[in-house]
């Protein structure tokens, strides 16, 4: 296998809170030209708290610039893969280490939400293969190359990308015998009898713990919801019986994705 | 290839052809320390193949974040490594507190500090006792179990809680030590560097039958750790020397230098001695805490609706099981937009298959137990 060189050995001196120092980042910031060079335009480089600096790679570009990252620069370790869903597109987030000059480097690949596809670092870093698989498992973000993607922490059968924020098969927090405001002066108590929902007019302010919406916690600004109706969704689209819904026969049974 | 059933043999036994067998190992094993999942392919008693199946105790910890206030999230986290709660949360509070480019006041570090390392000791317990138990010893887990034990009722004393703390607070912790606190911790830092640690070691480190089953069993070496991104006491036996408390100190190791602990063995009875040398390092680094202890607030004075800058920061810290970070992305709002936990157990667990292939099937636990995985950690 491929493996990364230069392993540091323990009698090493490392430079430690020099790491945070602006000089130290400099010096990573003047290699990364070489990211530059190879790409054939500049990449876009900020710093971040913390030490560490952040690039954008073009999601072709990425397995170039990972290998002369790993190869020339010396970044033997890649941490961490995660993605992130940015509503108009999704992110690929890489963050290396170099062991041997103590940096730290994030590395962001923007992808279409439609079609997202990237190169797999398996090949460059063997660490990737589950950590790909888990962002994939979890955004839907495909790996090309990567030989073993399938699902890894959730079902192989399960349907969707849970942390994609378009994610919403059933509410977050869904307890039967929990009191849903409806309304600005109406309730509905979830007790299910027989599939029939029992409606209970309920006084504003009344009962400390009830929920104005499913899915969203509530604490103190609950007393603002309840006073003024403010924030109060639609139930309905959370699988919730409404009062239309419950004058009409509705059964009121949350659906579940 | 001795594995290569389709070959043709020509010895004696030409007639015989062996067959593979599948074992699955787990998920409900008393020896995978959770709800792990082997399936191996056996020929004889040699591994040729195992294939990890996890996601058994997968809670969706991120999304859980993204839907709860920056608050909530350290009670959240304290479940993701449940063998070391108090060092997810000094993650989870540090991640935020750099995205607000705040810095907690130094008694709160130094509290964290200590309160960290002793997490580490009663996180190192559990995975030595255990180990001990693995491998056929039963006593040193009675034992470790009971030094454990003090270590949390001294968490009882300052948090409330024994396991799930909820301890540690964006912009510091939530309580002072209580009265008579550091006497009864400087009472069991002594104990248990004269009396605990040298029992343990004696146990275990010169046991011939541990360290027949240990000894060059399940080597790594140190390219390879690298590779597979090891990190804590697994790449640290390899001879890497990488400890972030070392490298890119936080918090109060900025003050208080670390001794990194490192051996070159890469076998299984590596990873057990550093654990070993880091326990003992763990109580020096106590005892120096605990005499340079500021004075001072416990806590800086934030908000209950803590609104962070919108912006992204990944706070890495030195868990009991390794490198433990949190990517983290704000939107300006009361709620995480993304917190992406990097748990130490799941990419140290990656290596696993690579170990098992090729030994006996009677080292598979030795093996699973010396990478000390906590389920928890691996599926979040």
């Amino acid at each position: 296998m491929d493996l990364a060189r230069n392993v540091p050995a323990a009698g090493d001196q490392i430079p430690s809170l020099a790491a945070y120092e602006p000089e130290h980042i400099n010096e990573l910031l003047a290699g990364l030209a070489q990211v530059d060079q190879a790409l054939g335009q500049p990449v876009p480089k900020k710093r971040m708290n913390g030490g560490i600096v952040g690039i954008e790679v073009p999601a072709e570009r990425l397995l170039d610039a990972a290998r002369i990252m790993r190869d020339t620069l010396g970044f033997e370790m890649l941490t961490c893969v995660s993605g992130a869903d940015m509503v108009d597109h999704l992110e690929s987030l890489y963050h290396l280490r170099s062991i041997s000059h103590n940096w730290l480097l994030q590395v962001r690949v923007k992808l279409p939400s439609a079609n997202a596809e990237v190169d797999s670092l398996v090949g460059l870093y063997p660490a990737a293969n589950w950590l790909e698989r888990e962002t994939f498992d979890m955004y839907g973000i495909v790996y090309r190359g990567h030989p073993d993607l399938r699902r890894i922490l959730l079902d192989d059968e399960f349907n969707g990308y849970p942390l994609l924020k378009s994610f919403h098969p059933t509410p977050l927090t869904v307890h039967d015998r929990a009191t849903t405001q409806t309304s600005g002066e109406r309730a509905v108590s979830g007790e299910q009898q027989r599939g029939m929902e029992r409606i209970t007019p309920k006084h504003l302010g009344q009962g400390d713990e009830e929920r104005v919406h499913p899915g969203k916690l509530t604490f103190g600004s609950a007393a603002v919801y309840l006073t003024t109706g403010q924030g109060v969704e639609d139930v309905s689209e959370h699988g919730f019986v409404t009062e239309q819904d419950t004058e009409s026969g509705g059964t009121g049974k949350p659906q579940r994705g | 290839m001795a594995n290569d059933v389709s070959a043709p043999l020509t010895t004696e036994f030409a007639g015989l052809r062996s067959e593979e067998m599948i074992l699955n190992l787990g998920p409900q094993h008393p020896s995978t320390h959770g709800v792990l999942r082997l399936v191996l392919v056996l020929d004889g008693e040699t591994v040729i193949q195992c294939t990890p199946i996890i996601g058994y105790l997968h809670r969706g910890m991120e999304k859980i974040f993204e839907n709860r206030p920056y608050m909530a999230g350290p009670r959240y986290i304290d479940n993701a490594d449940y063998l070391s709660p108090m060092l997810n949360e000094t993650c989870y509070a540090g991640a935020v507190e750099q995205l607000m480019d705040i810095e907690p006041p130094r008694r709160a570090q130094y509290l964290r500090l200590i309160v960290g390392e002793l997490e580490r000791i009663a996180s190192h317990l559990v995975a030595v006792g255990t180990y001990g138990l693995d491998l056929g010893a039963s006593t040193p887990v009675l034992w470790c179990f009971r030094d454990r034990e003090q270590i949390l009722d001294m968490f009882e004393a300052v948090s409330g809680h024994r396991f799930t703390h909820n301890y540690m607070r964006v912009g510091g912790v939530l309580y002072d030590l209580p009265k008579g606190w550091i006497q009864t911790c400087e009472k069991f830092l002594d104990n248990f560097e004269k009396v605990s640690l040298p029992e343990l070691h004696e146990l275990l480190t010169g046991n011939e039958i541990f360290e027949a089953r240990t000894q060059g069993v399940g080597y790594i070496d140190p390219q390879q750790a690298l590779a597979y991104a090891l990190t804590g006491p697994v790449a640290r036996a390899s001879g890497v020397n990488f400890d972030l408390r070392v490298n890119r100190p936080y918090g109060a190791y900025r003050e208080i230098a670390v001794r990194t602990q490192i051996r070159q063995d890469g076998d299984c009875f590596g990873r057990y001695r550093v654990r070993m040398d880091e326990m003992a390092e763990s109580v020096r680094l106590c005892r120096v805490a605990l005499a340079n202890l500021p004075g001072g607030s416990i806590t800086t004075r934030s908000p209950i609706a803590l609104r962070p800058p919108r912006g992204e920061t990944y706070y890495a810290v030195e868990s009991a099981r390794g490198e433990e970070s949190i990517y983290m992305i704000s939107d300006g709002s009361e709620y995480p937009y993304r917190a992406k936990l990097r748990g130490p157990s799941f990419v140290n667990l990656q290596i696993l298959p690579e170990l098992l292939r090729g030994s006996k099937i009677g080292d598979v636990i030795a093996i699973l137990g010396s990478i000390d995985i906590v389920l928890g950690d691996v599926d979040r």
